[in-house]
């Protein structure tokens, strides 16, 4: 009886031939009502089994916001990687911003004051498109960026949502660890969050008022970065 | 034949003395004629009530106990556990608009729902839910159970028809067909117990348990009815996994889709104290009523059974039967149409039929445990 498959047949209804599937038994000895009950005993052993408190799986969110824990593959905002340092690993090769779908990611780079050679200099993350597909995370080489579970990115004004990942503008932790404790102040910059070229894709909006005073040296060592006017996101 | 029916059932030989409201206003009728009126005012208040209470208390449950079935908290906002969730529902049903649809036979439309609440405050009525509180013990309780049941039927297929849409009528008329259909085999259970105790009054089906539930102490019949009558009544109460009238995964909503607002509240009301009283029934017939569970013998087990109140015993049955209620509810998949009449006509009444006639038997033969007298 078990392995059997279901059959097709033809049978007369009404006069009429009609197809029909024809069902095996339900696997088991006995006859039918009993396997039936069994099995609709066997069900609700199953579902008993569910109706306990520790099965439960909800989670009451504000009121146990100091205990959640969210599952560690939980996307939810993207983040550089800092080693122990607090140097971040990305080279500016802009393979993130090749792969993001719709363009959520831009990655500014400027020539390194020391090095010479090509170096992060903003790494924007609009938050607003972002659909937190990963792309980014699985296209990266170097294991720079990293998804994180801090979901609770509310704000009351949409232009904070566009963040700049990285806290300085300089080569990554694998360059720095290498070169002199002297040089190294000199290879970084400071970089805020939202000081970047692009606060709503470089709209300015007249009512509001800007968020951040323009950060002072900003403009300094990259020519991109401080005038709102010469951007790579204006072209779009 | 009836001093057979008398010496194996004992409906006499019960400790328990029953005193409902109606005796205590009969009996108050020729002096104190307002005192006897003030009883059955008191009487009415309390149904009214207990329709409303237990309708918020039900809903609140069957909430509850589906979410833990699937591993939710259900409500857990509005006062502590959500306690006060059905009570903020029922106000906002309240306040909704009291939407006619236009063609609709708005008398008839308005009556619907209050057929159906009718039908179920009258079998409130004559629920024994303890020796002492009982509205009024009808001679042929069984039989009126059966007979106002039927009106909650009018209510929908009035509901169904003057709502003047083509799938309230055909939600109204599948849920007739099916309710009518299990009527037959509830019924059919429901007197194998009127066989064994002799009597169709509610209260005297309880006493005739003193020595034992019938679920058990009529070997077989006993508990095969009893599975006859949940099996029946909850298709008769339109609970998965019969619920193909009003099915709310596949259809609308059956009968009730043109209904909002208070009327809609009131068929909602009607369904889930028509749980509450099916569940009461099988706790009457099947599992002793308010009777407390007593093992023959056993004195000192049965003295501390004794020290929980009948009504205690009675809501707690009621209780239990209206958790297997709800677990069936997310257990069962659904039936289809012709698997539901089939089920009814050629499985459960010929089963009905035959258990009936062999009930007879066992009563004529006196074949049943703790004979009394």
């Amino acid at each position: 009886m078990t392995g059997e498959k279901p059959k097709r047949s033809v049978r007369i209804l009404g006069g009429r031939e009609v197809p029909v599937i024809v069902m095996p038994r339900l696997p088991g000895k006995g006859p039918h009502v009993a396997r039936s009950a069994i099995s609709l005993l066997k069900g609700m052993r199953l579902t008993g089994s569910y109706f306990r408190p520790s099965k439960v799986v909800t989670r009451q969110y504000p009121e146990n916001r100091k205990t959640l824990k969210l599952p560690e593959r939980f996307r939810a905002r993207l983040k550089l990687i800092d080693d122990a340092g607090g140097h971040h690993k990305c080279t500016g090769c802009k393979l993130c911003q090749k792969a993001c779908p719709n363009d959520s990611i831009r990655v500014l780079t400027r020539k390194g004051p020391v090095t010479q050679k090509n170096e992060l200099d903003r790494y924007i993350w609009r938050q607003d498109s972002c659909i937190v597909c990963n792309a980014c995370v699985q296209a990266c080489p170097f294991g720079a960026l990293e998804m994180t579970g801090d979901f609770e990115s509310a704000v009351y004004d949409r232009r904070l949502l566009i963040h700049t990942l990285n806290r300085y503008a300089g080569p990554p932790a694998s360059v720095l660890d290498q070169a002199a404790e002297a040089e190294r102040e000199k290879m970084m910059e400071p970089r805020d969050a939202y000081g970047g070229p692009t606060p709503m894709n470089g709209q300015a909006m007249p009512e509001v008022p800007p968020l951040l005073a323009a950060p002072p040296g900003d403009g300094e060592g990259a020519p991109s970065a401080g005038k709102p006017d010469n951007k790579e996101g204006a072209d779009s | 034949m009836t001093e057979i029916a008398h010496a194996g059932i004992g409906k006499a030989a019960s400790s328990y003395a029953v005193w409902t409201v109606a005796d205590r206003a009969g009996g108050l009728l020729e002096q104190h004629a307002w005192l006897s009126a003030g009883y059955i005012v008191v009487a009415m208040a309390a149904i009214l009530g207990m329709i409303a209470v237990l309708g918020v208390v039900l809903i609140y449950l069957e909430r509850k106990v589906s979410a833990h079935f699937q591993c939710r908290l259900g409500p857990m906002r509005v006062g502590p556990h959500g306690i006060f969730q059905t009570v903020a529902d029922t106000l906002k049903l309240f306040l909704k608009e009291d939407t006619v649809p236009v063609g609709a036979d708005s008398l008839l439309h308005l009556l619907a729902p209050f057929l159906s609440v009718a039908a179920v405050a009258l079998i409130l009525c004559v629920l024994p839910y303890s020796p002492n509180l009982q509205i009024a013990d009808v001679n042929i309780g069984v039989l009126f159970v059966g007979a106002v049941s039927g009106l909650g039927v009018m209510g929908i297929l009035v509901g169904g028809w003057s709502s003047n849409s083509k799938w309230s009528l055909i939600g109204a008329m599948r849920g007739a067909a099916q309710i009518v259909s299990y009527e037959v085999s509830a019924t059919l259970a429901l007197l194998v117990v009127v066989l064994l105790s002799g009597t169709l009054s509610l209260s005297g089906i309880v006493q005739s348990q003193e020595a034992g539930w019938w679920i058990w102490r009529a070997p077989g019949v006993g508990l095969l009815a009893f599975v006859m009558f949940i099996i029946s009544s909850s298709a008769e109460i339109n609970r998965t996994p019969f619920d193909i009238a009003e099915g709310e995964s596949e259809l609308a909503a059956g009968f009730h889709t043109e209904y909002s607002g208070l009327r809609f509240a009131f068929f909602f009301l009607a369904e889930f104290i028509n749980m509450f009283i099916v569940s009461a029934l099988a706790a009457t017939l099947f599992l002793g009523g308010w009777m407390p569970f007593h093992i023959g013998g056993l004195e000192g087990f049965n003295g501390v059974m004794d020290l929980v109140p009948p009504g205690a015993w009675f809501f707690a049955k009621t209780a239990a039967m209206i958790f297997l209620f709800m677990w069936f509810r997310w257990t069962f998949p659904r039936l289809r149409i012709d698997q539901l009449m089939r089920l009814e006509w050629k499985v459960l009444l010929p089963v009905g039929l035959v258990n009936l006639v062999v009930t007879a038997a066992m009563v004529l033969l006196g074949l049943y445990f703790f004979p009394v007298g």
